[in-house]
């Protein structure tokens, strides 16, 4: 019986016959499983085996033969084969049938982009990658193993809009730590490469405060990135880190950066030429760690920061006197830092050249249009769905029985019932 | 290659379009394995990011371009000239980058529209932070000559005093859509209903 049904033959006519219905494709995952180790030995399974299925309508059976095919080591020559059957198998399979085997096929794409990589052409598996994410996703919340790869291929082919159309969902179910912690890494780089410095400041934040009992190297790096977005998106740097950070991060991410401490702690005292002098001192551990370019826009940012500080202190400012307060060389470079802060949104000013002078406004907003309600809408809406799930989160957590035990184990370590409580009580009366 | 959706968007004048289809194109060509470089319209893509203002993205293709592309296609290092001096930020030079080229057929009608839609934005930077502004100044970032560009300030009510060759900003009364619906006041009743439970 066993024999009968693992020739590739029958096999393929399982497939052909039980591709339709979820009950007959479950019976058929079943028999795929069954039959997985005789169709590696079988020198009977080969690329004309495919030619009698159809990748869209017998996804499940496709990738598993396909699956098949593909392992084991490529040549050179033979990679651009392989990726263009991968690739053209996730634009054409049911995302339906692939979940069933989400495993499978989440290392078919592994294997796309391994192949990639090795040619050296990132570009080739992005779109390929894009459409494997959503099609394995079973809901936008979850993050899938393919996220990492996705991304990370993105970055090494400049790919950053793609990459950043795979981050605009919030990510609240995680299976595999590290996928996180690569995904929020990842994701950071792809946000700060577009100057999205807010979402970057965001998902770096997650990779540093993540739960970890040993700090891990993603940790670290994005503590470092974290540090220099930080610089740039607020102005100044926290010597503390995130209450919600774990032990082992609060207690040995400082030591393993005092190089980013040090940078930060200097753009606090706001002196441009004694942050220039000490980014040229260490120059070298920032390029090691490929963050000077970041290092070079958090120190320009300094500049940035010390005007928005003039903002707050003065109605009227000549740009001499600018350009003289935050260092700059004369009145017009004054003048179009002032400029490029009000085309950027940063400040609101008026600059009049006649008299050579500034005039900083209060932000004209206000929050009366119809655009602007629209903003507040979509906030509001993010804030409601947000405290829902926060709320599912909750429920779930005290229905946990892993969850329950541990609490009930604490409570009766500290509870030494009320003969116990009571007796100080009745001793300060 | 089939290139017909970017031709296509270039003859209707999308313009603001073209970043988004190459983007695409892009992805869909390379995911086949079609080496594309040598074809690929890279003036027109860069000419698209910077019609929507995204210099990044435009910076971030300039370096994947081959280097034997840069060498060979000189249309594609003038449009990059034109991403330089925007990402450096030096108003005048893009008008200067814009006219150092005899641009192709294909790349002319974009790059005039570039060129329109840069004046516009440069005419909305001034009108939000400057009071009062130089002739000359106001020529440099305006790409005009000194004559064409009081003209054009002065069409939008600026004033000029030839004297001390100063031009007076005058700040447009922006008119802002302000009207509510029904459907708001629905919006509003499920957060309040939302907060109370």
């Amino acid at each position: 019986m066993v024999g009968v049904m693992n020739s590739v033959e029958a096999v393929i006519a399982s497939i052909q016959g039980l591709s339709a219905s979820s009950g007959d494709l479950s019976a058929l995952h079943d028999l795929l499983k069954g039959a997985e180790e005789s169709l590696r030995a079988d020198s009977d399974v080969k690329l004309s085996t495919l030619e009698q299925l159809d990748p869209s309508k017998h996804s499940l059976g496709y990738l598993y033969i396909l699956d098949v095919l593909t392992s084991g080591p490529v040549s050179e020559e033979k990679a651009s084969d392989v990726i263009l059957l991968i690739a053209r198998f996730i634009n054409s399979c049911d995302a339906g049938q692939i979940r069933l085997a989400s495993e499978k096929f989440v290392s078919l794409c592994k294997r796309l982009k391994d192949n990639v990589v090795k040619l050296n052409d990132p570009l080739r598996g992005v779109a390929s990658l894009l459409t494997a994410v959503y099609k394995v996703q079973a809901s936008t919340k979850r993050l899938t193993a393919l996220h990492p790869d996705c991304l990370q291929l993105c970055l090494q082919a400049k790919k950053y809009k793609a990459g950043f159309s795979i981050l605009s969902d919030d990510i609240l179910e995680v299976d595999q730590p590290r996928d996180f912690f690569l995904y929020c890494y990842y994701g950071g780089m792809i946000c700060i490469g577009l100057k999205k410095f807010q979402k970057a400041s965001e998902l770096l934040f997650n990779a540093v405060t993540a739960p970890m009992h040993l700090v891990n190297a993603i940790a670290l790096e994005a503590y470092k990135k974290y540090i220099l977005v930080s610089l740039i998106l607020n102005g100044q740097f926290t010597n503390s880190l995130p209450k919600c950070a774990s032990t082992a991060a609060q207690r040995n991410l400082k030591t393993l950066c005092i190089h980013y401490i040090e940078l930060g702690n200097c753009y606090n005292d706001g002196g441009i030429a004694e942050l220039e002098a000490l980014v040229v001192a260490n120059s070298s551990h920032f390029e090691a760690d490929t963050n000077l370019g970041l290092v070079k826009q958090a120190v320009s940012s300094l500049y940035k920061r010390n005007i928005l500080r003039l903002t707050q202190k003065y109605l009227t400012l000549s740009l001499e006197d600018i350009a003289k307060m935050v260092n700059l060389a004369n009145a017009k470079e004054a003048e179009m830092h002032v400029l490029q802060m009000i085309q950027d949104g940063q400040i609101h000013a008026l600059i009049n050249q006649k008299d050579g002078m500034v005039r900083f406004l209060e932000d004209p907003e206000q929050y009366k249009t119809s655009e602007m309600i629209e903003i507040m809408d979509s906030v509001i809406k993010r804030t409601i769905g947000l405290s829902k799930n926060l709320l599912a989160m909750d429920d779930s957590l005290l229905c946990d029985p892993l969850y329950l035990g541990k609490v009930g184990r604490e409570r009766q370590r500290y509870d030494f019932g009320d003969d116990f409580d009571t007796v100080p009580q009745k001793f300060s009366m | 290659m089939d290139l017909s959706p970017v031709t296509e968007a270039l003859s209707v004048k999308s313009f603001d379009k073209i970043a988004d289809i190459c983007d695409d194109l892009m992805l869909k060509v390379s995911s086949e394995g079609i080496s594309f470089h040598d074809d690929w319209p890279y003036a027109i893509h860069l000419l698209g990011y910077f019609y929507i203002n995204d210099c990044d993205s435009a910076r971030f293709l300039w370096k994947t371009i081959p280097a034997a592309i840069k060498e060979s296609k000189p249309e594609v290092v003038a449009a990059w000239r034109i991403g330089q001096k925007l990402w450096t930020r030096d108003y005048p030079g893009v008008y200067g980058a814009i006219r150092g080229y005899d641009w192709s057929q294909e790349a002319k009608d974009m790059v005039a529209a570039f060129s329109d839609l840069y004046t516009k934005r440069m005419f909305q930077l001034l009108l939000s932070a400057y009071s009062t502004i130089t002739i000359h100044d106001l020529a440099l970032f305006l790409g005009m000559t000194e004559d064409a560009a009081t003209t054009y300030v002065v069409e939008n009510g600026w004033t000029v005093d030839a004297t001390s060759q100063m031009v007076t900003v005058k700040k447009q009364a922006v008119k802002r859509e302000q009207k509510l619906d029904s459907s708001k006041l629905q919006r509003l009743t499920e957060y309040v209903f939302h907060l109370e439970h």
